[in-house]
């Protein structure tokens, strides 16, 4: 019987030691295949013998240097997925959203106490026009602040191309049932694609919702009819009546999406034809 | 266990996460520290510097960091990547922390790397808690010490813990481990319980 081992093979009791660096090590130990039914922990005393260490302090040395090897060569390549970046831009442009949002209320209560006049009551003015009055009209620190507010809207429309761009390259099915921007946060929200591909639809409609869903969970609320797919126009748009309908068939046909995306990567017009199609006649009595 | 006024301490390099340092000694902070909880809550089998100790969840290696502090050698399992970039760099200050990036319900992937250890110390947040407790058992010698950090929220929202650590116990029991005590980790962490079983039978 074999007990394979970091340092080599343990075979009826004599040693085949494996030689090589640290590298070399590291590789040869993902082929190892153990079966737990057999197994025996290794022992550093076998290593010893075996002649590939000479003590115990040298064989944590060897082994720590291995396993840190191998971790730093598998951190890499989980990094490697195209989604970790997407996942970050995402997570970047919320935060921007929060931060101009925060800001821009700071700085209109500043310019109200300047302004005795002023007041936002019977006129829509958009936040951003507001913005620019504030820059133009204050001095000093206000000033500065409302100009870096229309910065930062201006790096924001940037990074949600760019988020919008990257989903519909590397989610083409789901970025055109519910475009990039939607889809990245699905994405975001599930944890990666591949981790999106294996959700059912049902999740996938309550992605984002946890608050609604927990408290459902817990037995005393509705379930939520919608997460995230909210944020898309022909769930927010849909009649009341018939947007936990819409949400529920946009979340399955998503769910197909997502694992095409993961699966072929690229996109598949015969199926996006007839999963729009499903989805714009929701609602539709037949 | 290292004790000064009251204060969990472990003797080591400091600066870790930023730890309070008391009379030269690193303070084993109970509200970010389960197993530093544990302690606080009442006597459990001391760390000591001959054992080797298979650590299950070792997130960013802040509690492995003490717990290295104490024993011989500690075998420090993660998955998840980022964590994993700062438990290698406390592995490269702490002499013997061997970090191994893998899945604690796989321990086929590392069997090849882990010694037989004294204790197996186990704070992962899955619902599987008690088979990776049991598939890893592989590592523990006879009448080796096993802790399970049950997050009861992580195995059912919507059930009660108490329950939850009842039906705990009695898997573990049914594989074959038997239960010395549990323990919950209140007011340092809530829905959190400790359970601290012995492979093989108790005496």
């Amino acid at each position: 019987m074999m007990q394979s081992y970091w340092f080599g093979d343990i075979v009826d009791g004599s040693c085949r030691p494996f030689r090589g660096d640290a590298l070399a090590v590291a590789t040869h130990i993902r082929d190892i295949r153990t079966d737990l039914k057999s197994y025996l922990p290794p022992d550093w005393r076998t290593a010893v013998d075996c002649g590939v260490c000479s003590n115990r302090e040298d064989y944590i040395r060897r082994i720590r240097e291995v396993c840190i090897l191998l971790a730093e060569r598998r951190i890499e390549e989980e990094y490697r997925g195209k989604d970790i970046a997407l996942i970050q831009m995402v997570r970047t442009l919320d935060e921007i959203d929060n931060v101009i949002n925060l800001l821009t209320g700071r700085v209109v209560d500043w310019y109200q106490v300047t302004q005795p006049s002023f007041s936002r009551k019977y006129r829509r003015t958009p936040s951003r026009t507001i913005v620019r009055t504030v820059h133009r009209k204050s001095p000093g620190s206000l000033s500065r602040i409302a100009s870096d507010i229309g910065r930062l809207s201006d790096t924001r429309i940037a990074l949600a191309r760019e988020v919008s761009d990257t989903a519909n390259d590397i989610m083409p099915n789901c970025s055109a049932l519910i475009g990039g921007l939607v889809a990245a946060r699905l994405m975001y929200h599930a944890g990666g694609i591949s981790s999106l591909a294996r959700l059912p639809g049902s999740s996938i409609q309550v992605l984002g919702a946890r608050t609604a869903i927990f408290s459902h969970l817990r037995g005393n609320t509705p379930p939520p009819k919608h997460g995230i797919i909210f944020q898309h126009r022909r769930v927010h748009n849909a009649p009341a009546e018939i947007r936990g309908k819409v949400a529920r068939v946009l979340a399955a046909k998503l769910a197909i999406a997502a694992k095409l995306d993961w699966y072929r990567g690229e996109p598949v017009p015969e199926f996006l034809e007839e999963a729009q199609t499903r989805i714009d006649t929701v609602g539709n009595v037949e | 266990m290292i004790w000064i006024d009251g204060v969990l301490v472990s003797r080591g390099e400091g600066g870790v996460y930023g730890e309070r340092m008391l009379r030269g000694q690193r303070v084993w902070d109970p509200f970010r520290s389960k197993l530093g909880a544990l302690y606080y809550k009442g006597p459990v089998t001391e760390l000591t510097s001959d054992m080797k100790v298979l650590y299950l969840g070792a997130a960013h290696g802040t509690t492995v960091s003490h717990v290295a502090d104490y024993v011989e050698i500690v075998y420090a399992v993660e998955i998840a990547p980022r964590p994993m970039q700062d438990l290698i760099e406390v592995a490269r200050r702490r002499e013997n922390v061997v970090p191994i990036m893998a899945d604690a319900s796989q321990p086929e992937v590392y069997a090849p790397l882990v010694e037989e250890v004294d204790f197996v110390y186990q704070d992962v947040a899955h619902p599987e808690q008690v088979a990776i407790a049991v598939r890893n058992c592989v590592f523990l010698k006879p009448e080796g010490i096993l802790i399970l950090m049950l997050k009861t929220r992580s195995v059912d929202v919507r059930r009660d813990p108490k329950e939850i650590l009842r039906e705990t116990e009695t898997d573990l029991s049914g594989a074959g481990l038997g239960i010395i005590s549990n323990t919950w980790l209140e007011p340092y962490h809530h829905d959190h319980a400790a359970i601290i079983c012995r492979k093989g039978k108790v005496r």
